[in-house]
Order: C-alpha cells, then structure tokens, then sequence
C-alpha cells in the first residue's frame, strides 16, 4: 500500500484507543467515586439512624397492609412484611461488598501466588499447576458454587472462601502468563546473574511487574463475585439468614404477583447491585486499557 | 490522439480546481490541491509521481471512492458532461463498476479471499447489466478469455489463492472491464507484480482500452512504465500537476527539474550494471504545512530564492498541449548556469577524492 | 492426526479428574449417610438404628473404601446407572429425572444461542459500519450496560416487562402443552441467556469486521457498485467469522451455568433448576450426576470447537 492509502483509511478504534491512552477520563473517577460511596454507606449502615432492617414496620391507621410503596417515610417502600427496603438493601450491601472483596482477595492471594510459580519455576510443577487450573474451569463457575454450598455450611467465611477458589483459575492463568513474559525479561536475567535468591526475584522483580497490571482484573473479578454471590443469594444458597441483595431480590420476585404489585422490593436492590457492578467493570475496563493489559478471562 | 474526430471535442472527464483535503489530528492534509486536466474518450492519462505526491488520492477522489468522514472535496469533476461533485454516494453506485472502474494496486489483497472467481466477476454484471446467473456465467468466462486466463471454465469455481500474482491481475481487469466501462483507471496495477509479468499486464491493458474505445488513467510511481502506454503524462508532485504533456513531447523536452529527476530514475539497460540509479534527495513535503513557494524547491538543485517564497503557476510552451510550473525550466539561463556550478563542484570532489 | 488424539486423551483426562473431584467432594465434604437416613444417622447406640445403617452402608455401598467406591460409581455412570435419588424412595431414578428434564435446558440453549447469533450478526455489521459514530458509541454504551445486568435480575426486569405488564408471554411451564406453546413459554428465558451473549458475539465480531472493512477488496467490492448492505453482508462477514464461530462454540459451555438461574426465574423443571432443588433437598446422587454431566458437556464443547476450529484454520495446528 502506498502512504496515501494509510491516511485515507479511517480507523475508529485506533483513535478512540488513543484517546483512552492518554487520559483515564472523568468516566473512571466517576464510577470510582459511586464504588467508594457504597462502600462507606455499606460501613457506616449502622451508625447512620436507619430503620432497623430486621424490624416490621406495620401501619395500622394509614396505609392498610404492606407492601406499602416508596413514600418519605419509607424511601424504598417496604417488603410484604413491613420491613423498609432502603434500611435492607444498604446493609445487604455488606455482604455483598465484603464477599466480593475477600473472594477476589482470596483468588489473588492463591492464583498469583500458583500462576507465578507456575510461570517462575516452569517444567512439571507448571504442568500440575495449569492442569489444575483447567480442571477448574471445566465446571461453570455457578455450578461448582453451588456444588460447594451444598456440601458446607453457609457462613460468611465459607461464602467467601467459594467465590474465592472460583476466581483462582483465572487469576492464575493470567499470572503465569504474564510471569512467563516477564521472567525472561533483562532485568530478571539480571538479577539471576548477581546470584539472587529466587524468592528475592520473585518478590522484588517479579510480583510487582505481575500485579499492577492485574489491578484492572481485581475490579473486574470484584464485579463477577459480586454477581455469583447474588446469584447464589437469589437460588437461597449464599449466607444463610444473611441480608444480601441477592436475597433482597428473591424476595421481591418469589412470586408474580409480588413482582407485579411491589416492584419496587425486587427493584430498588436490583438497581443498586447494578449500577455497583456497572461502575466495577466500567473502571475496570478503563484501567485496563489504561495499563494495557491484553488478556482478560475473568 | 484523434484530434480530427468531431465526437472528441466534449471531453469523457473533465477535472478543474480539484481539491481534496483530509482532516487529521496533525491537521489537514492537502493531499490533492488544485487539480486541473481534461481526458478525450480513448485517450490515456499517466499520472507519474512518488509516492505521497497525491495520484493514488486524486485517481479515488475523481472516482468517489474516498471515505466520507473528515474529507474536505471541492472543485469540479464533469463526466460525460454531467457533474459528479455533490453526488450522492448512492448515486454514484450506478457509476461505478458501470462507467469507471479501477484495478488496483495489491492483486493479492484486492480480491475477496472466500468467494470464488467466477461470483466475483459475476456480481457487477448482475447488478449492472440485470444478467441472471447463467448469463452472467458466460459473460465472466468470456471476460478471462479476453484477459488471456487458460482454462477460464476451472478458474470460475477457484478461489483467489489458487492462482499467481499475475492470473489475479488478470482477474481483476476482468471484474474492471466487466461491465464495459468507458473510464478505466489502473492504480500501480503492476507494483506488486514479477518484473516478468508487469509487461504482459501492462499491455493487456493497453490492447483491452483500444479494442473497448475506453479512456485510461494509468497511475504510477515509475515514469518508465507510461512511456509506452499513454498519449499524455501528468506529472504530479505535493498534491498538484506540475508538468503535464504528450508522452513524446515530455520524454523529448520535460521543463521540470522535478520530472528530469524522475527521468534519471528509470533503470536503463544501456547503463553499466554497477552504475547507481539516480535518486532524489529528501522527502516529499509535509502535506500539512506545505512549502511558501514551489513545493519542490527545497529538494530542488536549481532552486533559487525565488522558488523559496514564491508560488509557480503553470506556464504553457510552445506546444500548447505542453505545461509546466517552474520558474527557471530545464533549458532556461538559469538552468544552465547551475547546472555548470553543479559539474564543476562534483569535478572538483570527484578529483579530490582521487588525490 | 496426533493432534486430535491429543485433544481427546486429554479431554478424558480432564474428565476423570473432574469426577473424581466431584465424587471425593461429594463424599468427603458431605455425609450421604446423614442424607439417607436423617438424624437416625447419628443414632449408632440404638441397636435398631445401627442395623439400619449397617444395611444402608451395604446397599449404597458405603462401607467400602472411597476409590473402590469411586470406580464402580464410575462404571454405574458409564452405563447409564445415576444410582436413586435420596429424596422421593428412589423413584423415579436419576437417570429418569435427568431424561425427563434434559431436552428443556437443551432447548432452552440452542433457542438462547440461535437468539444470540441473530441478534448479534446484524448489530455487529451495523455497528461496524458506523464505527466511531454516534450511534456506534451509543451501543457500546447498551452493551455494557447489558453485560453489568446479573442474569437473575435481567430475567426478573423481562418478566415484569413481557409477562406481567404487557401480557405477550405465559408466566409458568407446563410440560404437558403441546410443542409450540412450550416453546413461547421458554422463549423469555431464552432471550435473558441470549441478551449478554449476544453482547458479548457483537463485540467480537465488531472488532473483526471493521478490520476486514479496511481490506482492500472492500475497496475493490465498493468501486464495483455494490450496496453498502451488499458489501458488508456478502464480502466482509464471512472472512471476519473464524474468532466468532469460536467463541459461539466455548460459549455455550458457559451459558449452561446461566440457564440454572434463569430456569429458576421462569419456573423450567429443566437440569438447572433441579440442581438447585436437589441442593436445597440435600439429594446427593442427583446433584453428583448433574454437575457431572455439565461438567462433561462443558468439556466434551471445549474439546469440539478445538477441534472443529483446527479443521476451518489449519494454522492451529502448528
């Protein structure tokens, strides 16, 4: 092709990948700043003169029976026995945040630690290390959950400790990836050639080339626990008698004529578990092509 | 040239003032920058240049073909009389394949990798002329039999990567010359083809034009390749003609220092096989912020203050068909004084250097 | 040749440890002894108890050692022999619950997949062609938004919609209406499962296309006349469709997990919503077979589009 071709050829992409280069955008900060927020009203929920999410909220005189809809007493309207949505779905939040939080912790912890091995040491210990991994995958994520819920009990802790060993796979393949890149890299043969230890390498040289650009992934995989939990929360197999907005929505949707009377009780929940994940994987998305980061199997 | 025939005296094209800007973040590109020829039917326009100096984006321009976001057109293009600037893109489809079409450069890349030959020829024919199927069958076969494809019955149920650079070229004029077009422009149609074959190609091109009373624009970056080929050469150089003749006139007395140095540019077989072919120095000019003066001036050896500030427009010659745009031509005093500054100054190096 | 009989051992390798993984978790993890009998279970001092566990141990063959116990499930499986369910005395047996159930979740995914590629071909070429004009950033916003919409939320707002508000679809399945009314009562679920798969294909073959776009035989097609619609349906989808073809293919894998939540959603009694009573109900056996058998096609997929990826590229293979 001769020049002119190539500037006659538009290419969109190109360009808009150009401009996400550049500058983050005020579209990042802005669904950071609704990911930062939630997370303080999940916190401060009791301390912040809520209803008691647990308590009826029975109106004799005025309204008849509940579900009564959103009014100012009730910002969120309540569920059919009184209990004030709003008052629910921030404190569900917590559940969902602390599970989506430690889960893809968890996942960070145990897969970088594996893939990086794997990637580091290479040879069998590889073989064993990706083998696993595709074990792992060979289950829809939803189904192994739910084959793991039914066997232990469903604490907080175990919750967690599930979505996390679903996020392990991912995490790791891409933590080995990245480490087979970067373990023949100058810098790391040239440790290697002053006689580092290779745990030395491993955590001075290697983890933070590995990770920062995994930062992207953490929020992305943040959002995808977020989703199982409630996924699980909705099927009644998340933290038992726990609130969670999973559980919120079942509620709301148990039957048709809830969902068709008192929309607002599956809703309201429905919305803010939307716009949490929404802004996970919208910041997620924009740090990574920030970082350029090429692989994403989260 | 048949100057005698009445029919010739409307023009097939007829370009004035043509400009063609791209809107880029650098700024905008004036690719093409006021353009101006005419093209009698039958008649063959090379249009010669580096590449940069705009021909492929004026062959595309004249057609419509560019993509329509951040492009800047204005000027005039009359076809057959009728004025093609301010078509729709809808308007033009009727055109296209029908009254002009283009071979391209790549005939490795230009054709469709997963439709087989014979659709690919097939589909302007149906489109166009409102052949059905078998119709359109037989047109293509007769079509690679004009172009010279043996066995042109196989080759319509084979796919673009069973056959040589060449056979594809050959299909490719055969999808051009489908529909009968009377504009005909081959952009470097043999660039990425074997020295061996180029010939054979061009004169395909050259023989289908003069059966089918087509005109030909033919755009190269090697002057050689229109020698033999067109009545009339343009030569293009920062988005604009800077000489344009008849094929002999211009090989015979080119004005532009321009075109004497794509002149020393053509390989020659008399040459001694070690001698280096001339090169022009530099680069063509930034498209964005062009030259004050001639464009050329500052890769020019003959360029004097003048060039620097000062725009050339085109000069006629004696021959009236003959037009240039140089302030101190080829053949002119100050030519010839620099020109005898120049050989002095490559003696003098020539002999310190055998010292 | 050797390529495929690779894919293949390792396919039945993954296979193995995939059972063995489930089985020793369903084992280990949980106590089927307590699923059987209940509470009874723990009653070992009563000696009426303890003779009923001792013939229950024999009759699921719970005394023996966890490997042996493994290898003759395995045998069992392989034969079509899912064992009893725990919950309803045995019968009917899982394998006939899981012949009942299976064609609805099967029909239920290829209706969703062919939603999803029909929907996603058209929207990708129109997208493509106007990329990085305003209507193609706009549904590159929608997509997003699409894809940030859990499925069991999006499957409750198509209900609310379709079913309750505008009345177009049946809110319950029956299995005993005929074959056509069955299939608009599991036409929403389908649509839930194929929505963010449909996303997920456009983008994909978006991406794809607009680098096929910049081809130069779509010049070439361009400056023959063509239509616009002409160009990009006949000249530029087919050579931009080997990733897509792919990623349909290891999809449907990962929509399986998608129709257990949806099934429940829209009341299905397919494999998905079994699953999740059968948890509930602490069934063992039926909870065993399912995962396993989704665990299977899950892999048994992956390994045919490898495979069938090979035949349309030969490149892979190298």
């Amino acid at each position: 092709m001769s020049e002119e071709t190539i500037i006659v050829s538009d290419s969109p992409d190109a360009e808009i990948n150009a401009a996400i280069q550049k500058k983050i955008g005020w579209g990042f900060w802005l669904a950071i700043s609704w990911v930062i927020l939630i997370t303080l009203l999940a916190i401060l929920a009791p301390y912040l003169h809520l209803k008691d999410p647990r308590g009826y909220f029975i109106d004799i005189d005025g309204n008849g029976r509940p579900p009564y809809g959103p009014s100012f007493e009730h910002w969120f309207g309540t569920d059919k026995d009184a209990r004030d949505i709003f008052a629910r779905t921030l404190h569900g939040a917590r559940i969902s945040l602390i599970v989506g939080f430690s889960a893809i912790s968890f996942g960070f912890l145990v897969g970088g630690t594996l893939g990086i091995i794997a990637g580091y040491f290479r040879g069998w210990l590889d073989k064993i290390i990706s083998f696993t991994f595709i074990v792992l995958l060979s289950f829809p994520s939803l189904v192994l959950a739910i084959m793991l819920t039914a066997l232990l009990n469903r604490s907080l802790f175990t919750i967690s400790m599930i979505l996390g060993i679903l996020s392990i796979a991912p995490v790791g393949r891409l933590a080995r990836a990245s480490t087979l890149q970067f373990s023949d890299r100058e810098f790391v043969l040239a440790a290697r050639q002053i006689g580092a230890s290779d745990s030395r390498i491993i955590l001075r040289e290697l983890l933070p080339n590995v990770v920062i650009p995994m930062s992207a992934l953490a929020l992305l995989g943040m959002a995808v626990a977020i989703v199982a939990e409630g996924g699980l929360a909705f099927l009644g197999l998340s933290v038992s008698q726990g609130i969670t907005w999973g559980s919120l929505i079942q509620i709301g949707s148990d039957s048709a004529t809830t969902l068709e009377n008192a929309p607002w009780i599956a809703f309201f929940p429905i919305l803010l578990l939307f716009l949490t994940v929404l802004s996970l994987n919208f910041a997620g998305d924009r740090l990574r092509s920030h970082l350029d980061v090429k692989e994403s199997s989260l | 040239m048949n100057d005698s025939d009445p029919r010739t005296t409307t023009p097939l094209l007829e370009v004035s003032d043509l400009k063609t800007y791209f809107r880029t973040e650098r700024g905008t590109v004036k690719a093409v920058d006021g353009v101006s020829f005419s093209l009698q039917r039958g008649q063959s326009l090379g249009i010669v240049g580096e590449s940069g100096s705009g021909k492929t984006v004026l062959s595309r321009s004249i057609m419509g073909l560019l993509g329509r976001t951040n492009l800047i057109r204005e000027g005039s293009i009359k076809f057959n009389g009728q004025e093609l600037m301010g078509l729709s893109v809808k308007e033009m489809r009727s055109i296209w394949g029908q009254e002009m079409s283009m071979i391209f450069q790549d005939p490795m890349t230009s054709l469709n990798p997963v439709m087989k030959i014979g659709r690919q020829i097939a589909e302007p024919l149906m489109l166009h002329l409102g052949m059905n199927k078998s119709e359109a069958r037989l047109t293509a076969e007769k079509l690679l039999t004009d172009v010279r494809i043996p066995e042109p019955q196989r080759r319509l149920n084979q796919y673009p990567h069973e056959l040589s650079g060449g056979m594809r070229q050959r299909v490719m004029i055969a999808i051009a010359l489908a529909c009968g077009p009377t504009l005909l422009f081959a952009d470097e149609p043999t660039t990425a083809l074997d020295v061996t074959v180029q010939a054979e190609i061009l004169h395909l091109i050259n023989e289908q034009r003069v059966d089918r009373n087509m005109s030909l624009i033919l755009v190269t970056h090697n002057i050689g390749v229109v020698a033999g080929n067109t009545d009339v050469i343009a030569v293009m150089y920062g988005g604009k003609i800077v000489e344009k003749a008849p094929t002999k006139t211009l090989f015979s007395s080119y004005k532009m220092p321009y075109t004497e140095a794509l002149m020393r540019s053509i390989p020659k077989l008399r040459q001694a096989s070690h001698t280096r072919l001339a090169t022009i120095p530099g680069r063509p000019p930034d498209m964005v912020n062009p030259p004050l003066g001639c464009n050329f001036a500052p890769r020019c050896a003959y360029a004097r203050p003048k060039c620097l500030v000062e725009e050339p427009g085109l000069t006629v010659t004696e021959n009236p068909e003959h037009v240039y745009a140089c302030f101190y031509p080829v053949g002119s005093p100050e030519y010839h004084e620099r020109k005898l500054e120049l050989s002095q100054r490559s003696d003098l190096l020539s002999t310190g250097g055998q010292n | 040749m050797k390529f495929w009989m690779q894919r293949v051992a390792m396919a039945i390798l993954l296979l193995l440890s995939v059972s063995a993984l489930t089985f020793g978790a369903m084992n280990v993890l949980g106590d089927p002894l307590f699923n059987i009998l209940g509470p009874l279970a723990g009653d070992v001092n009563n000696p009426k108890s303890a003779a009923l566990i001792e013939e229950v141990k024999a009759k699921y063959d719970l005394d023996k050692p966890l490997p042996v116990r493994y290898v003759k499930w395995l045998g069992d499986f392989a034969t079509g022999d899912m064992g009893v369910q725990f919950s309803t005395d045995g019968q009917p047996p899982v394998s006939g619950l899981i012949k009942e159930r299976i064609p609805r979740t099967i029909t239920l995914l290829i209706m969703a997949q062919l939603l999803a590629v029909m929907i996603s071909i058209p929207w990708a070429a129109i997208t493509a062609a106007r990329a990085g004009k305003r209507s193609d950033k706009i549904s590159t916003m929608n997509s997003f938004f699409l894809l940030a919409m859990p499925n069991f939320a999006l499957a409750i707002l198509l209900k609310y919609i379709f079913s309750l508000k505008l009345g177009w679809f049946p809110l319950t399945y029956k299995a005993i209406d005929p074959y056509f009314e069955r299939l608009r009562q599991i036409f929403l679920a389908a649509v839930t499962i194929a929505l963010p798969a449909a996303a997920v294909y456009q983008r994909l073959l978006r991406t794809d296309l607009i680098t096929t776009l910049q081809q130069d035989f779509i010049l070439m097609a361009r400056a023959k006349g063509l239509s616009r619609s002409r160009v990009i349906f006949r000249h530029a989808i087919r050579p931009s469709m080997f990733s897509f073809i792919t990623v349909v293919g290891l999809n449907t894998g990962g929509l399986i997990g998608g129709s257990i939540v949806v099934e429940t959603v829209f009341r299905i009694p397919g494999i998905g919503s079994s699953l999740v009573e059968s948890v509930l109900r602490e069934d063992f056996p039926v909870v065993l077979a399912i995962v396993i058998l989704i665990a299977l096609a899950f892999v048994i997929i992956n390994v045919l589009v490898d495979i069938l990826y090979s035949i349309i590229d030969p490149r892979v293979r190298r």
